[in-house]
């Protein structure tokens, strides 16, 4: 069974470092999903035990480890949050520059170059 | 009492506060005022655990164990202490200069509140929770000014730490299957007889992910996109208090919960952070800009925590104490001083720049003589040469950027910035100073918190 899950969080991970490098934001963003399930089935698979739901046991039962469920459901809060925040980022950056291509992002970076070199240029007539 | 107050006060005005529009004038400085009022239940704590050592409560009168125990010793409250005070200087800069959009003050107080509750944790879980808590308010903070070098830095660095962030979950699940706690003073416990594989791999995983909040070397490939592209007064809280997230991490988990590890890559650690010094001493040269070369100025500068934290023992923790805190004052100060014009604000980022480069009486200077004291109890000459070599390579560049923002004339960045900003900067650059001529109470600080994360320590 942990093997099982050892081999969802590697394909999950696998797919999302995958997708994290492509070109597209909306790609990344999916990536960065998928490797936050890879999280999650890690911590359910950190903590696999068998036995009953642990709510109001009969004294002497085996329980199921409850704390890597409560983990994992916190764990699944906080990447509902950030991925919505992603999201919105990436709406955003859609709305500004128009496009959802990672490339053209850099094209900002670019013109700013530009002006350093700018400005260097004029550092070195004023030594001069 | 007052740590679980410390850790309310902020979270809940700035729960409120967000749903404010914080570009009125009174929600800003409702929100300087709450900084404030934290810093001093803070700094009550600081004085309380200094005289009786360190605090322990557990939320919802729950038996420990089940409930969420949060844990005050000398490490953590110096570094909540000193982040909110960055988030303070931060914060007012900003509500003199206009705020800009209507969730920055709200956000600056969740921020505060989820730093102060990462660095008071006991429990490797919480420290997930409140870092994500911070981490998340820090990705929109990154957005604030909303033009478009800003959305990329937000962009960047939203992906990048969100990746680092994951990694720290998965080490997370990793230690608990191994040790079946999560409590940070079992861990360390338990960790002493697991698997020698597993636990270095989990080890690493948590150093992967606390190098990417702080921008070590290789892992510094986001840092000077996002420094230079977000505004002045975020760049100094992502340099001054959030990057403290990254210190923080590997001097709490590295010496409490892998001690054994630690020893074993101690070396290894020494050399990352020597290539991490002399790589951003050396860009920092190179680069233009004055933000980006701050930037890369940042990757330097924690290069030397690093060293300090695998040279490891007394001196070397200590060391990487007072280097953390005075590097956060510095970037907080230059980054500050670096968005302003006008008399005064040149002597501001001299301080800062002197400070840098640790010439006395800057508090720079304390924390090189930290280190060299650290490089000397190791006996390594590279190590003494290295130190030195970056010192001076810190001098050349931050006099290069000095000269570029002020001596240039005439002035590329017009009037002179309002009165009250510069006071501020001026405010900022008395306290490096301060730091630098009365060493003591953070030397003595530093000390504490050090023997705190040895082993044998009562915490």
């Amino acid at each position: 069974m942990i093997l099982a899950f050892a081999l969802a969080a590697a394909v999950l991970f696998g797919s999302g470092a995958y997708l994290l490098l492509k070109r597209d934001l909306v790609r990344v963003v999916a990536g960065i999903m998928l490797i936050s399930q890879c999280a999650l089935v890690t911590i359910i698979g950190s903590g696999l035990t068998r036995g009953r739901a642990p709510i109001a046991v009969p004294a002497g039962q085996a329980v199921s480890d409850p704390l890597p469920q409560a983990l994992a459901l916190t764990a699944l809060v906080i990447g509902l949050a950030t991925v919505a925040l992603l999201l919105a980022l990436v709406h955003r950056v859609v709305m500004v520059f128009r496009t959802a291509e990672r490339d053209d992002l850099a094209a900002g970076e670019a013109e700013h170059e530009a002006g350093l070199e700018a400005q260097r240029q004029a550092d070195r007539e004023e030594a001069s | 009492m007052i740590l679980s107050v410390a850790l309310l006060v902020p979270w809940a005005t700035g729960a409120v506060l967000v749903a404010l529009d914080g570009r009125r004038r009174a929600v800003g400085w409702l929100a300087v005022a709450v900084l404030a009022a934290t810093f001093a239940l803070l700094a009550v704590l600081t004085a309380q655990v200094l005289a009786g050592g360190s605090q322990e409560v557990v939320t919802g009168g729950w038996p420990p164990g089940v409930g969420i125990v949060l844990h005050a010793d000398m490490l953590g409250v110096v570094f909540a202490l000193l982040s909110v005070l960055v988030l303070l200087a931060a914060t007012t800069h900003e509500v003199l200069a206009g705020i800009e959009e209507r969730v920055f003050p709200g956000l600056v107080l969740l921020l505060a509140g989820g730093l102060t509750g990462l660095f008071l944790t006991g429990d490797v879980f919480n420290f997930y929770v409140f870092f994500e808590l911070a981490m998340t308010a820090s990705y929109v903070l990154t957005a604030y000014g909303g033009g478009r070098r800003q959305l990329r830095a937000a962009m960047v660095f939203t992906a990048v730490n969100l990746l680092g962030s994951f990694i720290f979950l998965l080490s997370v699940a990793g230690t608990y299957r191994v040790t079946g706690t999560l409590a940070m003073l079992d861990v360390g416990e338990r960790m002493a007889v697991v698997d020698p594989n597993a636990a270095l791999l989990i080890a690493t995983g948590f150093f992967i992910a606390f190098s990417v909040k702080l921008g070590l070397f290789p892992f510094h490939f986001w840092l000077p996109t996002v420094y230079a592209g977000s505004s002045p007064a975020v760049a100094a809280i992502l340099s001054g208090a959030v990057a403290n997230i990254g210190a923080y991490g590997l001097l709490r988990f590295g010496p409490t919960m892998f001690p054994a590890q630690l020893r074993l890559v101690g070396a290894a650690i020494v050399v990352l952070g020597a290539v991490s010094l002399i790589y951003g001493a050396v860009l920092a040269v190179a680069r233009g800009d004055v933000a980006e070369s701050l930037a890369y100025s940042a990757i330097g500068q924690v290069g030397y925590v690093l060293v300090a934290l695998g040279v490891g023992g007394p001196v070397g923790l200590t060391a990487a104490v007072v280097y953390s805190v005075v590097n956060a004052l510095n970037k907080t100060l230059l980054f500050l001083a670096a968005g302003i014009r006008g008399p005064l604000v040149a002597g501001a980022f001299a301080v800062g720049a002197l400070s840098v480069a640790g010439v006395p009486p800057a508090a720079g200077f304390v924390g090189k003589l930290e280190m060299f004291r650290a490089g000397i109890v190791v006996g390594s000459v590279p190590l003494i040469v290295l130190l030195t070599l970056g010192s001076g390579l810190s001098l050349v560049y931050m006099f290069q950027m000095y000269q570029r923002a002020f001596w240039r004339a005439p002035a590329p960045a017009g009037p002179a910035s309002p009165l009250p900003l510069r006071l501020l900067t001026t405010a900022v650059a008395l306290l490096v100073l301060a730091a630098g001529v009365w060493p003591e109470p953070l030397l003595a600080a530093s000390g504490r918190a050090a023997e705190g994360l040895l082993p044998g320590a009562a915490g």
